[in-house]
């Protein structure tokens, strides 16, 4: 059994570094370039360790104009329209897994359209709507947009997460005379951890992202987001790739920490073994 | 407890969603209705009222399209292969992820990184070892593996340009898949799992026997979310590609773009968005239909 | 494990509440004092002689235009008092977009600079003002600018922008590749850049004479101006004899030599170095490219020994191809009078020679080889009483991908240059009749 397991070991760290050497070529090349001093970029062969290695890029990055006032509005979008996503999305998905009402098929693939027309083509009518409703040149305009266009995925999601959280822990419930928003958070919510933790992570990545909205609804730079300050950046440093590289290095790394953070919900079913009885 | 779960619910399920649906009918539902008549239409944006009806004439000129054919096995093709392999990949990334190695989240940070990467950089960087002139790609079949003699133009071939397409898709969205099979993998009961395992069954039996069968909502969430992103495909072949040589390596959606935004022609582009939905929509149903669970379960 | 979950969207929740003080701040319409970026924001939307009006400036202009805008802003402003001028800077990606977008959602800015091939497709649409008998000095603006930048702005009989900047592509080659073939000077003739390509040409070294950037018009746009090549009339009726005339097959049929003889660098059809990157780092010896490179050679390639030269010329002389952008007002703005006030005064000689210092172009043909313009404006400016503009049509676009594609079925042997042109002829001449 030991010998096994260890064996066992072995070939999932073997299969980890070799997968890790693939995903990790393109990367470390962004990254060797962006502490190179000019664009020594298309060189052959590829000249892997900076030589010599130099922050210049990154603070050049860090020092355009803007930059931190754009992170700043990038942060406010992203965390606002991410819980208003695991909020919303979650609802929905409680009642799309667990509520009786007519009409729920009908809904839920209405729904579930939202994922599957190009957001672009809706750009012009969202924008007419942004301007009626006063959002045009409005952190609100990114933040109701983004989770309208992610909330179709998000309760996709949660409701098959909800379905297998079990059924008898709720039906005590209602025997008790809970309501259904007891059971969705007393009981759904607190069960579906890793489940609202990838919703996070997948909210989070998209609205820090998003860039064709954002560049259209807009139009004054005090409220623009991080992915319009990489584009201009980008406009102006067009080949001068280490700039580029570090800039979009730097707007990776919030992603990174929520990562972290709730990656760590991914962790075998200590939960599950309480509620099975 | 069975009258309980069938009787209507409908009060609390009008509070549960009611935010979601203000929204959608607001920011998704009028403007796809809106864009949909701009489909019947040779749509002209600065003064919608001098606009004429053409009727079905946009969705025609798509299908006699040779150019729209072809995007579309392009698309399919594209679909295919990244669904298939992104999905075996990711799941077996994350079953390894899943056991208690020192350094896991490490390997969790470095298997998403990807993911998260800008595509342009991404695509400049593919581009880069797709290179038909001394690419990193070129360089080990030729000079390492030998197993060509030439330097392969890859880009410039309607059918070998679309490898590095579906290779960056694969390789930035393997963890995206990965981490939605990692969330899945922890509703499975440990003890099910122990269970299999004093039985005598192997790790590969357990996998199939009980993994796989357990998560029949996260496989179903995934098959259907990556069919539909892979029939979307824009990025990878806008940034690779552009549609070259020849606009023989188009997707569907490169081609609605340049309708829409290049050539300003809102009609023609609101069409092949419609036409995409429209199978895209009838797809998921489908599978969605298939795929249920079965009833009892 | 259970209760953490609930216990981390709390800490968040709560983070959140602070945060959201913070956006709700920035989204009220009385914008706080600290807004750095848009001076004197007046909002004012049907405008009385005497109030003040703020016109909207959409560009694409780099850091430093930018910052020179600044500068011929205040100039403006305080030449006209009562009119503000408010430019915002788009990243090219998606700029199309973020236009098309405002223009069909009903709220425009007043003023665009936008690309050169843009204007005949947005004024066919009825989006832009037509200037001649609008602006008071549209006569005599239309007069003292290059004529080629300026034919950009025709459409239908009428224009509907003015040339606010120029630029144009010449010959760019390393002068230190040169001086090791033994080659004395850039050629001056298409003979002698055909020969030289060649001569230039080091197979075992992975060296070649001459690269172009891709296979869309503008890559060999020059050269086959240079060589008497021709898409439409100029009434823009066909492109039978055109398109497909002697001349034209001749100056594709020259490049595809270039290219079978391995003298073109096979980057054109995707996929290769970059003319930029291979030129500083002395893959390739000739590109044909515009003013920009300067400052791309000064930034990535400091040791590159670059010079400019007139394209070699065919037997109708030298020519080249008109880039730039044109300065319009949008149908749709609310104060065209101050619009076109500011639209003149981008057309002054005292903007245009503010803008010159950090490379722009002007378009105003007197001010060639003034000398408070940069040095290396002469061959550009030079080069520009030559060179042509593209087609100005709404359908512009998709004639350029006719050419491309024909000229990517040339270099794969698909066709011979006369049937792929022939069959381009068809395309555009279709087109034309849409």
């Amino acid at each position: 059994m030991k010998r096994s397991q260890l064996i066992y070991k072995i070939i999932s760290y073997s299969i980890l570094l070799l997968g890790l050497g693939i995903v990790a070529i393109p990367i470390w090349y962004m990254v060797s370039t962006a502490f190179k001093p000019q664009t020594m970029v298309f060189e052959l062969p590829p000249q892997l360790w900076p030589n010599p290695s130099t922050f210049d890029n990154f603070i050049k990055a860090v020092t355009t104009d803007h930059f931190g006032l754009y992170f700043w509005n990038s942060v406010k979008v992203t965390l606002t329209a991410t819980l208003l996503t695991v909020l919303i999305s979650s609802m929905l998905a409680y009642a799309f897994a667990r509520l009786n009402f007519p009409g729920k098929e009908a809904l839920f693939y209405i729904l579930l359209l939202g994922m599957m027309v190009p957001p672009v083509m809706l750009i012009i009518p969202q924008f007419i709507v942004s301007h009626k409703l006063d959002l045009y040149n409005n952190l609100w305009g990114l933040i109701l947009v983004y989770v309208t266009m992610n909330i179709a995925m998000q309760t996709f999601l949660l409701r098959g997460v909800f379905e297998d959280v079990p059924r008898d822990l709720e039906e005590a419930a209602m025997i008790d005379g809970g309501s259904p928003f007891t059971i969705f958070t007393k009981i759904v919510l607190p069960l579906s951890g890793p489940g609202l933790a990838v919703v996070v992570i997948n909210s989070f990545l998209y609205s820090w992202e998003e860039y064709t909205w954002a560049n259209v609804n807009i139009g004054d730079s005090v409220n623009r987001t991080l992915p319009i300050g990489l584009a201009l950046f980008q406009s102006e440093h067009l080949t001068e790739w280490g700039q580029v590289f570090a800039a979009s290095l730097i707007a990776l790394i919030p992603v990174v920490i929520i990562f972290i953070l709730f990656q760590r919900y991914f962790v075998q079913g200590v939960s599950t073994t309480g509620i099975k009885g | 407890m069975r009258e309980k779960k069938t009787r209507n619910q409908i009060a609390p399920a009008i509070i549960f969603l009611l935010p979601g649906f203000t929204l959608l009918i607001v920011f998704f539902l009028g403007p796809l209705l809106y864009s949909f008549r701009i489909s019947f239409f040779d749509w002209n944006f600065a003064h919608p009222d001098r606009s004429v009806y053409v009727g079905l004439q946009n969705y025609i000129t798509q299908f006699k399209s040779q150019i729209f054919q072809r995007a579309v096995s392009n698309t399919v093709i594209y679909t295919v292969i990244t669904v298939v392999v992104k999905m075996v990949l990711g799941f077996f990334v994350a079953v390894i992820l899943n056991q208690k190695l020192s350094g896991r989240t490490g390997f969790r940070v470095a298997y998403y990184l990807p993911v998260i990467t800008s595509w342009v950089i991404v695509s400049l960087l593919f581009t880069y070892m797709f290179s038909g002139m001394g690419g990193l790609v070129n360089y080990f079949l030729k000079d390492v593996l030998h197993v060509i003699d030439k330097n392969i133009m890859w880009l410039a071939d309607s059918t070998l340009a679309l490898v590095p397409v579906v290779l960056v898709d694969i390789w930035k969205g393997v963890g995206w898949a990965a981490v939605i099979f990692l969330a899945g993998l922890q509703s499975i009961p440990v003890e099910l799992l122990e269970a299999a395992e004093v039985d005598g069954a192997n790790r590969w039996q357990r996998l199939t026997g009980v993994m796989l069968p357990m998560m029949r909502g996260t496989l179903v969430f995934l098959l259907v979310v990556l069919v539909l992103g892979g029939l979307n495909a824009y990025v990878p072949f806008q940034l690779i590609t552009r549609g070259n040589p020849m606009d023989q390596t188009h997707s569907i959606l490169t081609l609605m773009y340049r309708a829409t935004f290049s050539r300003m022609n809102f009609g023609s582009g609101a069409a092949i968005s419609y036409l995409l939905t429209i199978f895209v929509f009838v797809l998921s149903v489908v599978q969605l239909k298939l795929l249920r669970k079965p009833a009892g379960e | 494990m259970k209760a953490r979950f609930p216990f981390i969207i709390l800490s968040v929740l709560i983070v959140m509440s602070i945060i959201l003080g913070a956006c709700a701040k920035v989204a009220t319409p009385e914008a706080p004092a600290d807004v750095t970026v848009a001076p004197n924001e007046v909002v004012v939307t049907e405008a009385p002689i005497a109030e003040p009006v703020t016109i909207k400036y959409w560009h694409t202009m780099s850091d430093a235009e930018a910052a020179k805008l600044n500068e011929v802003i205040s100039a403006f402003e305080s030449a006209n008092a009562g009119i503000s001028v408010q430019a915002t800077r788009y990243a090219w990606s998606d700029f199309k977009t973020a236009l098309l977008t405002a223009i069909a959602g009903g709220d425009v800015p007043d003023t665009v600079r936008m690309d050169i091939a843009w204007v005949s497709e947005f004024a066919s649409q009825g989006a832009l003002m037509q200037l001649d008998g609008f602006l008071p000095d549209f006569d005599a603006i239309a007069a003292s600018v290059f004529p080629g930048p300026l034919s950009t702005n025709k459409w239908d009989g009428h224009y509907y922008g003015l040339p606010q900047n120029t630029n144009t592509q010449v010959l760019v080659y390393n002068k230190a590749a040169f001086e090791a073939a033994g080659i004395a000077s850039a050629p001056a003739t298409i003979e002698e850049f055909v020969a030289d390509a060649c001569a230039l040409t080091d197979t075992a070294k992975g060296t070649y004479g001459f690269a172009e950037g891709g296979t869309y018009f503008w890559a060999p746009a020059p050269l086959f101006y240079a060589m008497g090549g021709k898409i439409v009339d100029d009434g823009i009726t066909t492109a039978t004899g055109y398109v497909n005339s002697a001349e034209s097959v001749a100056a594709f049929t020259m490049l595809k030599d270039l290219y079978d003889k391995g003298c073109m660098s096979p980057n054109l059809l995707g996929g290769g170095i970059a003319t930029d990157a291979g030129q500083g780092t002395g893959i390739y010896a000739m590109i044909i490219d515009g003013p920009w490179m300067v400052d791309i050679y000064k930034n990535n390639y400091p040791e590159l020994q670059f010079e400019f030269a007139l394209i070699p010329a065919g037997a109708t002389g030298t020519s080249s191809v008109v880039g730039g952008e044109d300065v319009v007002i949008l149908d749709g703005s609310k104060n065209k009078e101050a619009a076109a006030k500011w639209v003149s005064y981008l057309m002054s000689v005292e903007a245009q020679k503010a803008l010159a210092q950090v490379g722009v172009i002007p378009t105003i043909s007197s001010l060639a080889g003034d000398p408070d313009l940069p040095a290396h404006f002469g061959i550009f400016m030079e080069q520009l009483k030559t060179a042509q503009a593209r087609v100005p049509s709404p359908k512009w676009s998709d004639m350029d991908n006719a050419i491309n594609n024909a000229y990517q079925r040339i270099l794969n042997g698909d066709q011979t240059p006369q049937e792929a042109l022939d069959q381009a002829a068809t395309e555009i001449n279709a087109l034309i009749a849409q």
